[in-house]
C-alpha cells in the first residue's frame, strides 16, 4: 500500500519520501527496542537469581547464614510484586489495549511524520496532542481512542443529557501543570471505570457518546480561562436559579374598528402633563444611573482575580457542528460541567486542533481574538490542516449533481484513488458499557455538590436518600455561602407525591408542590415553618378537576378562611369566613370546640337560566348579628344591582319550630322600579331557603376545618414515614416482587425435594403400620425387614402369577379357536381362513412374549429380593441393627 | 257504565272549586298563612289536582298560565278542551274519563308525560305539537288498529308507552310490532324491553321498517330542500333582488302582454326575441349578483357598528359599576363604623360627608352617561351617513343597470316595429309566404293598428321594468329608514332614559337609607 503523505499539503519544499520511510523504519525499530526493554528487566532478574542459586550450592551453612543477613531479596521481591501488580492491572485489559495492530502502527508513524513536518514548519507553535500513551502505556492515536457508542438509555439520545451524564459521572482531576498537555489519555471505558479524569478524558468520553447518538461532534484541544479549566463555577449563576425568559406576552393589538367610539376628551392641561413627563423622565434617568453604578460595583466585585497563566491553560472540550441531528448552529460543550456555549464565547481562548474518530485537523487560523472569528468549515484546507486525506470531506459543499451522474462511470478510477488514502483504523477501545444501576447512581457514590455564585447545588442518586431527595439547591446571600436565603429540594418517587419543597428562610414560609394523584388532591401547600398546626397562616392549592367540590384554593389565617372554587353546579366561586376568638368553655368541654363564626360571605357566578334580579351574586350571613344580606346580579344593561336584607327571626335555627316572618324583617332595593314587588310568599320561601343555606355553609366550613386538620395530620404521617414508591417494573428495588419471586422459587424447590423424598422412602408404608415411630427399636427393625421383604416376595410372586394367568388365558383362547377351526374347516370362506391364520400368528406372538416375560421375571426376582435386602441393611434408619 | 260517579250530578269547574283546590294543595304552615293573607294568584300555581270531582267539562283554567302539572283523572270529561292557555304544562293526567277523541292539545308543546288511561279513545291522533313527549299512557282504550301506532314514530323522545287493555293487544304480533316500529321505546306496558325481544321484533319487521324509514327519509329530505330554498329566497328578498337570477322578470314582461305572443309569430321576430332574452337575462343576473354583494356589505357594516356600540356600552357600564362598587365599599365601612359610634357630632359630620359622596357619585355616573351619549351620537351619525351613501350608491347602480334593460327594450321595440312594417308592406303586396293565424292577421289591417299593437306591448314592458325598479328602490330606502329609526330610538333615547332613571332610582334609595338611619339614630 502506498501512502499519500500529509506532507504534500504541509510543506511543498520538503523531500517527501525520505522522512516517511525513515520514520517508518525508525518506528519499527523503536517498537523492537521497546520489546527488548520490556524483556530486559526480567532477564536481568533471572540472571540474578541464577547467580544466587549457584552461590548457595557452592557454600554450605555459614554462607547461608551470611546470605540471610544480606537479605537482598527484599527489594527484589518488592519490585517483582509491583511488576506483578502492573501485570495484573494490565491483564484485566483486553489485548487491543496492550498492543498496536499494524494499521495502528502505520497511523502512528504517519502521525509522527505529520508532527515532524508541523514542528519544522511552525516552530513557534505548541505541540500537537496526537499520540499520547493509554492506560497500558501504549502509544495510541487520539482519534482511535474515540469509540462512538450509543448507550441504551433513552435520555442519552440528546446532547444535553449526554453532557450532564458525563459531567456527573466522572470526577474531575485538574491537569498538572495546567499549561502542559497530558502525556496519558485513557480510554473512555477506563475513565468510566475509574470515574475520574482530566478534561481530555471527559471530552473523549462525551465525544464518543455524541458521535454514537449521531451528532457531528469533535474533541477540541485548546486554551480556555482558568474558571473553565478548573471547573470553577462559583462566578456563574446556577442554571436552576436563572429566571426563565419571560414569556413574551403578545399584546393583542386592539383592532381599530370603523365605528370605534372616540375616547372622551382629555381636559387636563397639556403643560402640566409635559412637566410631569419631564420630571418622571429625570427620575427614571437617575434610577437608571443608580442601577448602572450598582451593577458596575457588583461586577467589579465578582470579577475574577487576574490570572498569570491566562491564555496558556490547556483545556479540552467538545465541538458540535451544525447539520446532523437538526443542530441549527455549531456550539461548544464544556464536558466538565455539561454546559453549552456558543462558539463565540470569550471563555474559550484558542484552538490548537480538533479530532473525531475519523480524522484530525489542526487549526491554521489566528486565535488572538479567542474563538470569535473562527470558521468551522473543516473542509477548508486553508483554515484547517487535515491529517488524513479523507474521501468524505466534512465540508459543507453540496454534492454536485453532475458528479453524481458520472459517478457510475468512473467507479473503478475512484476505487483506485481511494486505495491510496490511509484510513483511520478502527478504535482499539471496547464498547462503552454503562449498566442501568451505574447510570442511575451517576455521580461517584451517588452524590455531587457544585458551588455556584451564591448558591450550592447538591445532587443525589435516586433512592440514595431515604426521603427521595434528588436535588437540593441552597441560595445564599453572600459569596462565602454562609447566609442561607432559601432552600429548594426536589424529590422523586415519593409515595406522597411531593415534588418540590421551597423553604424561604427569610420569610419562614415553606411551600410544597405535589404531583397529581393524592387523595386530597393537594397541589401546593404554603405554610410558616414556625407554626405548622391548623388555624394558622397557610395556603393550599388543589387540583380542582379532581375534586368533587371544585375547590381551587384555600387560604387561612388565624381568624379568616377563604376558599375559591371553580366550575361548580351551584355557581359558587368564593367563600370567605370570619372567625372570632374561641370562647373558653368551662366545665364539660365538648369534643368539637369550633371557633365561632362571625360572618360568611359567598359569591356566585351568574346563572343565565335565572333572571338577573333573582340570581344571587353575593350572599353575606352576618351570623353574629342574625342578618342576611343579599346582592343580586346586575342585569346586562344596568349598572346597579338589586339588594335585599333579612333579619333572621329569633327561632330560625330551631329545627322544631316553624319560621315566622313579619314584613318588617326584610328590606330591599329594587333596580327595576316598574317591576311588581314580589309576593310575601316568595320572600318567605327565600328566607326559609336562606336559613337552610346558612346552615349548610356553616357545615361546609366545619367540614373544611376538619379537612385541613386531617390533611395536616396526614402530611405529618407521610413526612415521618417518607415512603418511596417503586415501579412495578423495577425488579431491582421492588422488594415485594422480589420476595414473591424468591418465595415462588423456594416453593418450587421444596416441592421438588418433597417429591424426591416421597419417591425414596420405600419403608414409609411399613413405618406407618407401626405408627411412624421416631426411633426404631431392634425388634421393630427386624419386623420391618421381614415385612418389607415378605411384601416384596409376595409382590414378585403375584406378578409371576399374573403373567402366568394371562399366558394360560391366551393359550386357552388359542386352543378354542383351533378347535373351532378344525370343526368348521370345510365350510369356511377364504377370508375367514385368513382371519384365523392372522389370529393364530398374533396369539402365538403374544404367548411367546408372555413366556419370555415370565422367564425373565423368574430370573430377576431373586436379584430384586437380594437388592432390597441389601438396601434395608444399608438403610440409615435400620443400619444400627444389621 | 257502572261508575260510581254516574249517579252524582256532573260538576263544572268554577271559581269556588279552583279556589278550594288551590288552597288545599298550596303551601302549608306559616307559608300557608302568608299565602292566605295575601291571596294566591292562579298565575303562580304550578301544580293543580282536580280528581274525583265529577267534572264534565274542562273550563275556566285560562288563568293558570304557569301550571306545569295538572291532574284531572277520575272525572267524566268527554272532550279535551279549554287548555290552550296552559302552555307550560309538562304533566297532564286525564285518565279514567270518557274522552273519545284526542284533540285540543295543539298549544301544549312542553308536555312530557301524558296519561289518557281508561278512556274511550279509538285512534291516536292530533298530537303533532307534543314534540317533547316522553311518557304516554293510553291503556284501557278502544284502539284496534296496530297501524295507528306508526303515528307515534314522530316522538323522538318517547321512552315509555302503555297500551295494555286495548283491543289490538290480543293480536299475537302486538308486542313485536310495537317494539319494532318504535325504536326509541324503553318501557312497554311498564316493563323494560329486553334486548332479545327487541332483536326478534326487528327481525320480524325488517323489511316494512326499512321501507318506512326510506319513505320518512325522503319526506324529511323534501322538507329540508324546501326549507333551504325558502331560506335562499328570503336571502334574495333581503337583498331586494329576488327572481333576478334568471329570466323571471323577462318572462313576467310577456306574461300580461296580449300582443307580444302574436307579434312573436312574425317572421324573424323569433331570433330577435331569443337574442333579446339572452342579453336581458345577463343584465338581470348582474343586478342579482350586485344586489347580493351589497347586501353582504350592508350586513357587515351593521354588525360592525353594533359590536362597536356594544363595546362602548360595556366599557361604560364597567366604569359605572366600578364607581358604584367603590361607593358601596365606602358606605359599608361607614355604616359599620357609625353603628358602633355613639358620638352624635361625629355621626352628623360623617353623614354629611356621606351625602356629599352620594352627590359626587350621582355627578360622576351622570357624567359617564353623558359621555356615552356623546360618543354614541357621533358614531351613529357617522354610521347613518355611511349607510345612506351605501344605499344611494346601490340604488344608483341598480338604476343604471335597469336603464340598460330599458335600452334593450327600446332597441327591441324598434326592431320589432321595423319587422312589423316590413311584414305589413309584404302583406299589402301579398308577398307573404308564411301562413299567419287569423288574430295576427287582424293586426295588419292598417299601419296604425300594428304600430299601436307594438306600442302597447312596449309600454307594458316598460311598465314592468319601472315597477321592478321602484320596488327595489322603495324597499331599500324603507329598510334604511327603519334601521335608522331603530338605532336612534334604541341606542340613544331609550337607553339613555333607562340609564338615567336607574341612576336616579339608586341615588334616591341611598338618600332614603341615610334618612332612615338618621331617624333610627335619633
Amino acid at each position: 500500500m502506498t501512502i499519500l503523505p500529509g506532507g504534500v499539503l504541509l510543506g511543498h519544499s520538503l523531500p517527501l519520501q525520505q522522512p516517511e520511510f525513515a520514520v517508518n523504519t525508525k518506528l519499527v525499530r523503536l517498537g523492537k527496542m521497546d520489546e527488548n526493554a520490556e524483556n530486559n528487566p526480567e532477564q536481568a532478574n533471572n540472571k540474578a537469581e541464577d547467580a544466587e542459586e549457584a552461590e548457595g550450592e557452592l557454600s554450605v551453612d555459614d554462607l547461608r547464614a551470611e546470605l540471610e543477613k544480606i537479605d537482598v531479596q527484599v527489594p527484589e521481591v518488592e519490585i517483582s510484586e509491583v511488576h506483578l501488580q502492573q501485570e495484573d492491572m494490565y491483564s484485566e485489559f483486553p489485548v487491543s489495549y496492550k498492543e498496536n495492530t499494524n494499521k495502528e502502527k502505520l497511523i502512528l508513524a504517519y502521525a509522527e511524520n505529520f508532527r515532524r513536518q508541523y514542528v519544522h514548519l511552525y516552530r513557534d507553535r505548541k505541540l500537537l496532542f496526537l499520540n499520547p500513551v493509554n492506560e497500558c502505556g501504549m502509544e495510541k492515536f487520539v482519534s482511535t481512542t474515540i469509540r462512538p457508542t450509543l448507550l441504551p438509555f433513552q435520555e442519552l439520545y440528546s446532547y444535553e443529557n449526554c453532557a450532564e451524564f458525563v459531567a456527573d459521572y466522572l470526577e474531575f482531576q485538574a491537569l498538572d501543570p495546567p499549561v502542559d498537555l497530558p502525556n496519558q489519555l485513557v480510554s473512555p471505558t477506563t475513565a468510566l471505570k475509574r470515574q475520574k479524569g482530566n478534561s481530555f478524558d471527559f471530552a473523549t468520553l462525551l465525544c464518543s457518546m455524541l458521535l454514537g447518538a449521531g451528532y457531528d461532534a469533535y474533541c477540541v484541544s485548546g486554551y480556555a480561562t482558568r474558571e473553565i479549566c478548573l471547573m470553577d463555577q462559583t462566578r456563574d449563576v446556577c442554571p436552576l436559579m436563572k429566571k426563565k425568559g419571560e414569556l413574551k406576552s403578545e399584546e393583542k393589538k386592539k383592532e381599530v374598528r370603523k365605528y370605534q367610539v372616540k375616547p372622551p376628551k382629555d381636559l387636563r392641561s397639556k403643560f402640566d402633563l409635559k412637566m410631569q413627563a419631564r420630571r418622571e423622565a429625570e427620575e427614571e434617568a437617575k434610577a437608571a444611573e443608580r442601577r448602572r453604578e450598582e451593577e458596575a460595583r457588583i461586577s467589579e466585585l465578582e470579577k475574577p482575580k487576574p490570572d498569570a497563566l491566562h491564555g496558556l491553560r490547556i483545556h479540552c472540550w467538545v465541538l458540535v457542528l451544525s447539520g446532523k441531528r437538526e443542530v441549527p448552529d455549531s456550539f461548544f460543550i464544556e464536558p466538565l460541567t455539561g454546559n453549552t456555549y456558543p462558539t463565540e464565547d470569550d471563555k474559550f481562548l484558542g484552538i490548537e486542533s480538533v479530532w473525531n474518530h475519523q480524522n484530525y485537523w489542526v487549526n491554521m487560523q489566528d486565535c488572538s481574538n479567542g474563538c470569535k472569528d473562527l470558521s468551522f468549515d473543516l473542509g477548508d484546507s486553508a483554515k484547517w490542516e487535515y491529517l488524513l486525506h479523507s474521501s468524505e470531506k466534512p465540508s459543507l459543499e453540496i454534492p454536485d449533481v453532475e458528479a453524481e451522474l458520472y459517478e457510475g462511470l468512473d467507479d473503478d478510477e475512484e476505487e483506485q484513488e481511494d486505495e491510496k488514502h490511509l484510513e483511520m483504523p478502527p478504535s482499539w477501545v471496547h464498547p462503552i458499557l454503562v449498566t442501568p444501576k451505574e447510570y442511575e447512581t451517576r455521580c461517584p457514590l451517588g452524590k455531587k455538590t457544585i458551588l455556584y455564585k451564591k448558591a450550592r447545588l447538591e445532587k443525589f442518586a435516586r433512592y440514595l436518600l431515604k426521603d427521595g431527595m434528588i436535588t437540593k439547591l441552597s441560595a445564599y446571600d453572600d459569596y462565602e455561602l454562609k447566609n442561607l436565603v432559601s432552600a429548594k429540594e426536589w424529590f422523586v418517587n415519593r409515595q406522597d407525591k411531593l415534588e418540590l419543597r421551597v423553604h424561604n428562610h427569610r420569610t419562614g414560609l415553606i411551600t410544597e408542590y405535589m404531583l397529581q394523584g393524592r387523595l386530597d388532591c393537594m397541589k401546593e401547600h404554603t405554610y410558616k415553618s414556625g407554626s405548622p398546626g391548623p388555624e394558622t397562616d397557610r395556603t393550599m392549592v388543589f387540583y380542582d378537576k379532581a375534586r368533587v367540590d371544585g375547590l381551587v384554593k384555600r387560604e387561612e389565617t388565624p381568624t379568616e378562611m377563604t376558599e375559591h372554587f371553580k366550575d361548580r353546579d351551584d355557581f359558587l366561586y368564593y367563600r370567605h369566613v370570619l372567625f372570632s376568638k374561641r370562647m373558653k368553655k368551662f366545665g364539660a368541654s365538648t369534643d368539637a370546640n369550633h371557633r365561632p363564626i362571625l360572618k360568611i360571605t359567598e359569591r356566585f357566578h351568574r346563572n343565565r337560566e335565572k333572571p338577573a334580579s333573582e340570581d344571587v351574586s353575593e350572599c353575606v350571613f352576618h351570623i353574629a348579628e342574625d342578618r342576611i344580606q343579599l346582592t343580586f346580579h346586575c342585569e346586562d344593561n344596568r349598572v346597579t344591582a338589586s339588594t335585599r336584607e333579612f333579619i333572621k327571626p329569633p327561632n330560625a335555627n330551631d329545627k322544631s319550630q316553624v319560621i315566622t316572618m313579619t314584613p318588617d324583617m326584610t328590606s330591599t332595593f329594587q333596580v327595576d322600579t316598574t317591576k311588581k314587588s314580589p309576593k310575601n310568599l316568595y320572600i318567605y320561601n327565600m328566607l326559609v331557603s336562606l336559613v337552610e343555606a346558612e346552615d349548610q355553609s356553616v357545615q361546609a366550613i366545619r367540614a373544611s376545618e376538619e379537612e385541613i386538620k386531617e390533611c395536616l395530620l396526614e402530611r405529618i404521617r407521610e413526612e415521618t414515614v417518607s415512603e418511596l414508591s417503586i415501579s412495578v417494573y423495577d425488579t431491582e428495588r421492588n422488594e415485594k416482587a422480589k420476595q414473591h419471586r424468591k418465595e415462588l422459587e423456594r416453593q418450587q424447590l421444596e416441592e421438588k425435594l418433597r417429591r424426591q423424598e416421597q419417591e425414596l422412602d420405600y419403608l414409609a408404608p411399613f413405618l406407618a403400620q407401626m405408627g411412624d415411630p421416631d426411633k426404631i427399636a431392634r425388634q421393630q427393625a427386624f419386623k420391618l425387614k421381614e415385612d418389607c421383604l415378605a411384601d416384596l416376595k409376595q409382590r414378585l410372586i403375584d406378578k409371576a402369577n399374573l403373567i402366568q394367568s394371562r399366558f394360560e388365558k391366551e393359550t386357552q383362547e388359542l386352543q378354542k379357536r383351533q378347535q373351532w377351526y378344525q370343526q368348521n374347516q370345510v365350510s369356511m370362506t377364504k377370508e375367514d381362513e385368513e382371519e384365523y391364520l392372522a389370529y393364530c400368528s398374533e396369539a402365538m406372538f403374544r404367548i411367546h412374549i408372555l413366556e419370555l416375560r415370565l422367564n425373565r421375571h423368574k430370573e430377576m426376582a431373586p436379584h430384586k429380593y437380594m437388592a432390597l435386602e441389601q438396601k434395608i441393611r444399608t438403610d440409615g434408619r435400620l443400619s444400627d441393627y444389621f | 257504565m257502572s261508575r260510581l260517579y254516574d249517579t252524582v250530578e256532573p260538576a263544572v269547574i268554577d271559581e269556588e272549586m279552583l279556589q278550594k283546590a288551590v288552597e288545599e294543595q298550596g303551601p302549608k304552615d306559616e307559608a300557608g298563612r302568608i299565602a292566605k293573607q295575601e291571596g294566591i294568584d292562579f298565575a303562580d300555581v304550578l301544580s293543580l289536582r282536580l280528581d274525583f270531582k265529577n267534572i264534565l267539562k274542562i273550563d275556566n283554567l285560562w288563568r293558570f298560565t304557569s301550571l306545569t302539572k295538572l291532574q284531572m283523572d277520575n272525572n267524566i270529561i268527554e272532550k279535551i278542551e279549554g287548555m290552550d292557555a296552559l302552555v307550560n304544562l309538562v304533566w297532564l293526567d286525564l285518565s279514567f274519563n270518557n274522552i273519545e277523541v284526542i284533540e285540543g292539545l295543539d298549544k301544549l308543546t312542553k308536555i312530557r308525560d301524558l296519561t289518557l288511561y281508561n278512556n274511550k279513545i279509538s285512534s291516536i291522533e292530533n298530537m303533532d305539537a307534543l314534540v317533547d313527549l316522553h311518557v304516554l299512557s293510553v291503556g284501557n282504550n278502544e284502539l284496534d288498529q296496530l297501524e295507528n301506532l306508526i303515528y307515534l314514530r314522530r316522538f323522538k323522545q318517547l321512552k315509555t308507552l302503555n297500551l295494555s287493555g286495548n283491543p289490538f293487544c290480543d293480536d299475537p304480533n302486538f308486542k313485536h310490532y310495537v317494539i319494532a316500529y318504535l325504536p326509541t321505546l324503553q318501557f312497554l306496558d311498564y316493563r323494560l324491553i329486553d334486548e332479545n325481544t327487541r332483536a326478534a321484533a326487528n327481525e320480524q319487521y325488517t323489511y316494512p321498517i326499512q321501507q318506512l324509514e326510506h319513505n320518512e327519509e325522503q319526506a324529511r329530505k323534501r322538507i329540508e330542500d324546501q326549507e333551504a330554498k325558502e331560506a335562499e329566497f328570503s336571502l334574495h328578498k333581503g337583498a331586494y333582488v329576488e327572481n333576478l337570477n334568471g329570466s323571471a322578470l323577462f318572462d313576467s314582461m310577456f306574461a300580461d302582454d296580449t300582443e307580444g305572443p302574436k307579434l312573436a309569430l312574425l317572421p324573424g321576430v323569433d331570433e330577435l326575441l331569443t337574442a333579446y332574452k339572452e342579453k336581458y337575462t345577463a343584465i338581470c343576473q348582474q343586478i342579482f349578483e350586485y344586489g347580493l354583494k351589497e347586501h353582504q356589505r350592508r350586513g357587515d357594516e351593521v354588525s360592525g357598528f353594533q359590536t362597536a356600540v356594544d363595546e362602548a356600552k360595556e366599557d361604560n357600564r364597567n366604569m359605572g359599576m366600578r364607581k358604584i362598587n367603590d361607593f358601596n365599599d365606602y358606605r359599608r365601612k361607614l355604616f359599620t363604623e357609625l353603628a358602633q359610634s355613639s358620638d352624635q357630632a361625629h355621626i352628623d359630620t360623617s353623614l354629611e360627608q356621606h351625602n356629599k359622596e352620594i352627590d359626587k357619585l350621582w355627578d360622576s355616573l351622570m357624567a359617564l352617561e353623558m359621555q356615552l351619549v356623546d360618543q354614541l351620537e357621533d358614531t351613529i351619525k357617522e354610521f347613518e351617513r355611511n349607510m345612506a351613501d351605501m344605499v344611494s350608491t346601490f340604488v344608483e347602480n341598480v338604476q343604471a343597470l335597469i336603464s340598460q334593460c330599458r335600452d334593450l327594450e327600446n332597441t327591441h321595440n324598434e326592431k320589432l316595429l321595423e319587422v312589423a312594417i316590413v311584414t305589413l308592406e309584404k302583406m299589402v303586396k301579398n308577398e307573404l309566404d308564411d301562413e299567419l293565424p287569423d288574430d295576427v292577421r287582424m293586426l295588419f289591417v292598417d299601419k296604425d293598428t300594428i304600430t299601436n299593437a307594438v306600442g302597447a306591448s312596449h309600454d307594458l314592458h316598460l311598465l314592468k321594468i319601472d315597477n321592478k325598479e321602484d320596488d327595489i328602490i322603495t324597499r331599500a330606502n324603507n329598510w334604511l329608514a327603519a334601521l335608522m329609526e331603530r338605532v336612534h330610538n334604541e341606542e340613544e333615547v331609550k337607553r339613555n332614559r333607562h340609564r338615567v332613571s336607574e341612576i336616579n332610582n339608586f341615588i334616591d334609595h341611598l338618600r332614603e337609607e341615610v334618612e332612615t338611619f338618621e331617624i333610627q339614630a335619633a
